[in-house]
């Protein structure tokens, strides 16, 4: 089963930037009189849709603003991605962000569309990616689930002690605003933390230094993810 | 003080590091070669640094998840107690269940670097003796304490853990008093069947004697113990 997803995953990949070669010219165009497409244009809900566009960004190292445009398409421009599926970047802490940009690029972290985006960005520029998302604000959140988020608050502010999960807020804060070691969780996007989750505990995902996320994912059934996730995107950091 | 003990310790010491650092291997209760209280080349790393309570209560953050911002564990004793445990007993257990000599596989992950850093060993272990617990600790379903106190003195348990529970900081011996019933239940448990990994000899012999109601009595006496720090104040 995995190795037919991770040639469908190829596939895809593939497909999209083919078929970005074939919009470079619109795209190239649409980033020059660039200011909101982002959002419309990201709507869609499966993750390989907005491939096509960000695939179509010119190789080599580019200045900061030029690129941002790129990350703007899934992400935002303002890191706050409204997309449920993609990640907010903005607040991240810069060392945390730096690591999955690598990551990305390196293969020890896999996405369908950022494996391949990953390719376009030059490793000089993820420094200053890094320190820009770092300094947006992140947006707050809302849960469209309010019973299953207060279940959530309860791994989330306790943890599981029958099956010895952690209390999430031991390593990221009661507020969820993360620490040095760990990252910012607060109002992230719930579609995207049950995500990962789910993939830190398959093993999809395991750049999680010594495995300490995968270790806990892998205690969780995924009811205790969704109900957790959908808490965190209620999270406000305390003032 | 902490610092001058620490530092005597280590000037000890020395010359075995030299000695352990090439040819370290660790060994587990039950294995030949055991050694208790072997010093680690890790754990004389650690005692030479020393720690600061105050980076140590920084360190401690990933922990909460687990031991509680106060360091009181959970009553139903999954998670121990660890304030007021003496430093050098809180640096011996760490160092070992990273060097794979107490064996706990939960908890490894989130000893391990980077989870804690070897230097913020240290810190958490001085921060730790001295933090106070809000909560209270998890006694037994009953009062069984004056049996739990006879068979305690009755079986010399205070040679080693002291009159008042309090354990011997300079033999890395563990304060026992107002630890939680449920967690001294199950390290009992795990110490006779070697388990456990880094018992002292002596312990598993002696808990083998115990029957299932005697332990109960002293796990519930232990629990009912006030923290030795108050007698001392």
């Amino acid at each position: 089963m995995k190795h037919n997803y991770k040639s469908i995953g190829r596939c895809l990949r593939t497909l999209g930037v083919l078929i970005g070669m074939m919009f470079m010219p619109m795209t190239s165009a649409w980033a020059e009189d660039a200011p909101a497409p982002a959002t419309e244009a990201a709507a869609p809900a499966t993750e390989a849709a907005p491939a096509p566009e960000v695939a179509a960004a010119p190789a080599g190292p580019q200045p900061l603003e030029e690129r941002l445009q790129l990350c703007a398409g899934c992400h935002n421009p303002d890191g706050n991605s409204i997309i449920p599926e993609n990640p907010k970047l903005s607040g991240l802490d810069a060392k945390y962000l730096l690591r999955q940009l690598k990551d990305f690029k390196s293969g020890d972290r896999t996405n369908d569309i950022m494996s391949g985006i990953i390719g376009m960005v030059d490793e000089s520029e993820f420094k200053d990616l890094a320190a820009y998302f770092n300094e947006q604000k992140r947006s707050e959140g809302v849960t469209e689930k309010p019973e299953l988020a207060a279940q959530g608050k309860q791994i989330f502010d306790e943890g599981i002690i029958g099956s010895a999960v952690p209390a999430c807020s031991g390593c990221h804060n009661e507020d969820g605003s993360g620490t040095n070691k760990y990252p910012r969780l607060n109002g992230q996007n719930p579609v995207y933390v049950a995500n990962q989750l789910k993939n830190f505990k398959s093993g999809a995902r395991k750049n999680d230094p010594k495995a300490v996320m995968q270790t806990v994912a892998k205690r969780m059934n995924d009811a205790e993810i969704e109900a957790v996730a959908e808490y965190i995107v209620t999270l406000k950091e305390a003032q | 003080m902490m610092k001058t003990l620490l530092s005597i310790c280590v000037a000890l010491l020395l010359p075995l590091q030299a000695v352990a650092a090439d040819a370290y291997v660790p060994k587990v209760y039950g294995k030949k070669g055991y050694v208790w209280d072997e010093m680690t080349p890790e754990r004389v790393e650690v005692l030479r640094l020393g720690g600061d309570p105050v980076k140590g209560k920084e360190a401690f953050r990933g922990c909460r998840g687990c031991h509680k911002a106060d360091a009181a564990g959970v009553r139903e004793g999954v998670y121990p107690r660890l304030s007021g445990q003496h430093t050098s007993v809180l640096i011996k257990q760490i160092t070992e269940i990273r060097a794979g000599i107490r064996l706990n596989p939960k908890m490894l992950p989130f000893v391990e670097d980077p989870a804690i850093a070897l230097e913020e060993i240290g810190d958490i272990a001085v921060y730790l003796n001295q933090v106070e617990s809000l909560r209270e600790n998890g006694k037994g379903p009953e009062d069984m304490s004056a049996k739990g106190k006879k068979l305690y003195f009755a079986n010399k348990c205070d040679t080693c853990h002291g009159k008042n529970g309090e354990g011997d900081a300079a033999k890395a011996f563990p304060v026992l008093a107002a630890q939680h019933y449920g967690y001294l239940m199950r390290e009992m448990k795990l110490i006779e069947t070697g388990a456990r990994g880094n018992s002292h000899p002596d312990m598993v012999k002696a808990i083998a004697k115990f029957s299932q109601t005697d332990r109960e009595a002293v796990a519930d006496y232990l629990s009912r113990l006030p923290d030795y720090r108050t007698l001392a104040k």
